[in-house]
């Protein structure tokens, strides 16, 4: 899964790796994960040395406009943003396929699926030691936080969502806010209100990235990137190749029609959820990851980031969700070569915005999803 | 500023469903954790005596908010287990304002309409207590804030208003010269949060920064809800400052964007303000990118004062690291519980105007923060000393001492 295996107190091993590979050391090793670089004898020594001159030049002529390598590096954090964004607008948009319904609460089982993965984390890890080997338990967080959001994410469609099946739409959409700051709440009563920290070092020292000619990708960013593909194309082939996804499309193209073919809407309902909300407990760890630190606030935001995004590449079909995500990720990091930095999200919601005037459907929209 | 329809009306309609879900939260939340239930078990008998606590116990801030509610209800439960004031038990009042100004208000007037309620700690943001001031000035009610740094706060001739924290006027020229002088920066990059304080703050970094002959300086700002600095960031690799100044409320928005810092090559030093000081949502939540940074500070380390041995031990006994704001309300409460002792009268009564004269009047106060605490006429803290800490493995230590004589 991950370019580099690194154990947390040992020296960093390159196991496996190519040129590519190598440890930018202009920054100080973190003193959680000592690194050990070899004498310059070695194959490392060499980009080793590249490396720690290289910011240093960069750093001595300040640019007036943004460099082509800067535009790379900003290319490359759109889209490991905004496969993210993807991930957790793939919820918001298979609901909305099958149901109409806009799953407000989707944020805050995003922000679960982060949390259970903290927990996960924290128990296996500890804070030196840890029974088990660092990536053990990663992939132990990252199941049990896609399980548990899954199961979460169930249970609030059976509590909140089924016993206003036949109601008017206002009624889940107002039913879905409420899930959604109660589970804030929960957690912030649970947990207590401070930031909890994601022991990122334990997996990816910082200043560990393959060096692609002038740009860095950091270790983590390229794992969070990678997961969310695979993630992505698996949901994919499930939807478009199995009998299963085939009972997914057509209760969302006409769920009465399914239903006279013996497909339960019911089940694929829940299956729906099961699934949607697998992936946003995953897309919570690997946000994590990612920035190193949770709250439970996080669902907000990424929440409307994730709506704006499936709306965008049109809501109720999957592969624009995917691509309304990247088109997000790579607008807000691109776009701050024309504005200024605090208004990032400016740039997200004027794009939701012009999407709903120029074209309502989004940019992928009713493709899968045909509803008359 | 993202203010799109469908967010406002999403916000809209939260609004709704958060009234009436917090009004059944408030009604079943229960656990340690929770604000606001502890003191209220303290037996409210015919004449307890109720100071209010203002601050933002909920929302995004709530960690700085909790964090200083669970300070003042200890130093409340300290007076009461010793017998309580004249014979009467002390009873906290808790107003949430969410660092929001409209509720900031709505908690004065609650507070102001409570007879039995003589003092307030807090608000906590400078622009709740710029909200609240008018109507805690009309009723006589004494604020002393914990966290409000705005130097506009006590100018504005009201009496009620007292603080114990440093005016962003100490610490901001503190932190300018020390930038300048000892760590003798060329380029300086500011970095605020759009808010009261960080605005506040950085202006007055800058402005102390040019007086010192200092010409690259850059502002840039960032939201409080940002969480990916990669945009920043890239700005910053421009402008190519030896040091960056965050002047941000919030420690662990700070720890996360000096760590995409550092993970994107970038080596200038860090500076911030007094409400980065934090053990474990700065350093820790840094993952070690924070070593070498440099924090101002009111007073020295907590830790390194014989006074607050007691009070820091049983605080992270209770509730885990503590925040810079958890010693400075502790010590604000237990000068406004100081004032109400003084000035009550035989049979139990106390009155708001004895309290505010007799807060009004703290002189040489020993509390825990290291330093004799009184006020000026104007509210502002006397004798405090801004200090000037680095992150050195997982604490903070001492590096040198600015007076804070300079207005």
């Amino acid at each position: 899964m991950a370019p580099v295996s690194h154990s947390g107190t040992g020296p960093t091993t390159h196991g496996g790796a190519q040129n590519l590979l190598m440890v930018n050391t202009a920054i100080a090793p973190s003193p959680w994960s000592p690194l050990a670089h070899g004498g310059a004898d070695n194959l490392w020594g060499h980009f080793w040395r590249e490396a720690k001159v290289r910011p240093e030049e960069q750093q001595s002529k300040p640019g007036e406009a943004m460099m082509l390598d800067q535009l790379l590096q900003q290319v490359f954090n759109g889209v490991a943003l905004g496969s993210v964004y993807a991930l957790i607008a793939l919820g918001y948009s298979m609901v909305y396929g099958i149901l109409e319904m806009l799953n407000f609460a989707h944020g805050e089982i995003f922000m679960s699926g982060a949390f259970l993965g903290w927990i996960v984390l924290s128990m296996t890890l500890g804070g030196t030691g840890g029974w088990l080997p660092p990536w053990v338990g990663l992939g132990l967080a990252l199941l049990l936080a896609s399980g548990g959001a899954a199961l979460l994410g169930a249970a609030v469609e059976v509590l909140a969502y089924r016993p206003l099946r036949r109601a008017s739409r206002l009624s889940p959409l107002l039913s879905a806010l409420g899930v959604s700051i109660f589970l804030q709440n929960v957690v912030m009563l649970a947990t207590g209100a401070r930031v909890k920290i994601y022991p990122v070092e334990r997996f990816f020292p910082s200043g560990l990235g393959l060096i692609l000619g002038e740009v860095t990708l950091p270790a983590v960013k390229v794992f969070v990137l990678g997961v969310s593909l695979i993630l992505m194309i698996l949901l994919d082939l499930l939807v478009r190749k199995t009998r299963l996804g085939r009972a997914m499309r057509a209760t969302a193209e006409d769920s009465e029609a399914a239903a006279y073919q013996g497909i339960s809407p019911q089940r694929i309902i829940t299956l729906t959820f099961l699934l949607g909300s697998a992936l946003a407990g995953i897309a919570g760890v690997l946000v994590g990851l990612y920035y190193g630190q949770i709250d439970f606030f996080m669902g907000f935001s990424a929440g409307m980031k994730a709506f704006t995004a499936a709306v965008l590449g049109g809501i109720g079909n999957l592969r624009g969700a995917m691509l309304g995500g990247l088109i997000l990720g790579l607008a807000e990091s691109l776009g701050v070569a024309f504005i200024e930095p605090v208004y990032k999200d400016v740039i997200a919601f004027t794009l939701l915005v012009l999407a709903l005037l120029l074209r309502p459907s989004g940019l992928l929209g009713k493709q899968v999803a045909e509803k008359v | 500023m993202k203010k799109s329809f469908i967010q406002a009306s999403v916000i809209n309609l939260s609004l709704v469903v958060l009234l009436v879900l917090g009004s059944l939260l408030s009604g079943c939340s229960g656990g340690q954790s929770s604000p606001g239930k502890e003191s209220g078990a303290v037996k409210a008998t015919l004449s307890t005596i109720k100071i209010g606590a203002a601050g933002p116990f909920s929302g995004q801030l709530s960690k700085i908010g909790l964090d200083s509610l669970n300070a003042i209800k200890m130093a409340v439960d300290e007076v009461n287990q010793a017998g309580g004031i004249g014979g009467r038990q002390v009873e906290v009042v808790v107003g949430d304002d969410g660092a929001d100004p409209a509720r900031a208000l709505t908690v004065a007037e609650k507070f102001a309409a409570d007879p039995a309620l003589v003092g307030v700690i807090g608000p906590m943001n400078s622009d709740a207590v710029n909200a609240a001031l008018p109507v805690y000035e009309r009723n006589g009610l004494v604020v002393i804030s914990q966290s409000a740094t705005n130097p506009k706060l006590t100018q504005q001739g009201y009496k009620v208003m007292h603080r114990i924290c440093p005016r962003d006027d100490d610490q901001g020229p503190a932190a300018a010269l020390f930038i300048a002088q000892d760590l003798k920066a060329q380029r300086v990059y500011i970095l605020d949060d759009k808010g009261i304080y960080g605005q506040g703050l950085a202006d007055q970094v800058e402005k102390k920064l040019k007086e010192l002959g200092m010409s690259q300086v850059q502002r840039g700002q960032v939201s409080p809800d940002d969480r990916d600095f990669a945009a920043i960031l890239l700005r910053i690799r421009q402008a190519n400052p030896d040091l960056l100044f965050l002047a941000l409320p919030n420690p662990a928005q700070a720890a996360n964007l000096v760590r995409q810092a550092r993970s994107a090559g970038l080596k200038f030093q860090v500076m911030g303000g007094d409400g980065l000081k934090e053990k474990d949502q700065l350093i820790k939540a840094s993952g070690g990118t924070a070593e070498g940074m440099y924090v101002t500070s009111i007073g020295p380390s907590l830790e390194l004062i014989p006074e607050a041995k007691n009070f820091v031990k049983a605080f992270e006994g209770k509730y885990g690291a503590m925040s810079i704001f958890s010693g400075q309300s502790y010590e604000a409460t237990r000068v406004l519980l100081d004032a109400i002792k003084k000035s009550i009268q035989a049979g139990g009564k106390v009155s708001r105007a004895d309290v505010l004269a007799a807060v009004h009047n703290t002189r040489d106060y020993r509390g825990i923060l290291g330093f004799p605490i009184g006020f000026t006429d104007k509210g502002d803290l006397l004798g405090g000393t801004i200090y000037v800490l680095q992150v050195k493995g997982d604490d903070f230590v001492q590096v040198k001492t600015v007076s804070a004589g300079g207005k």
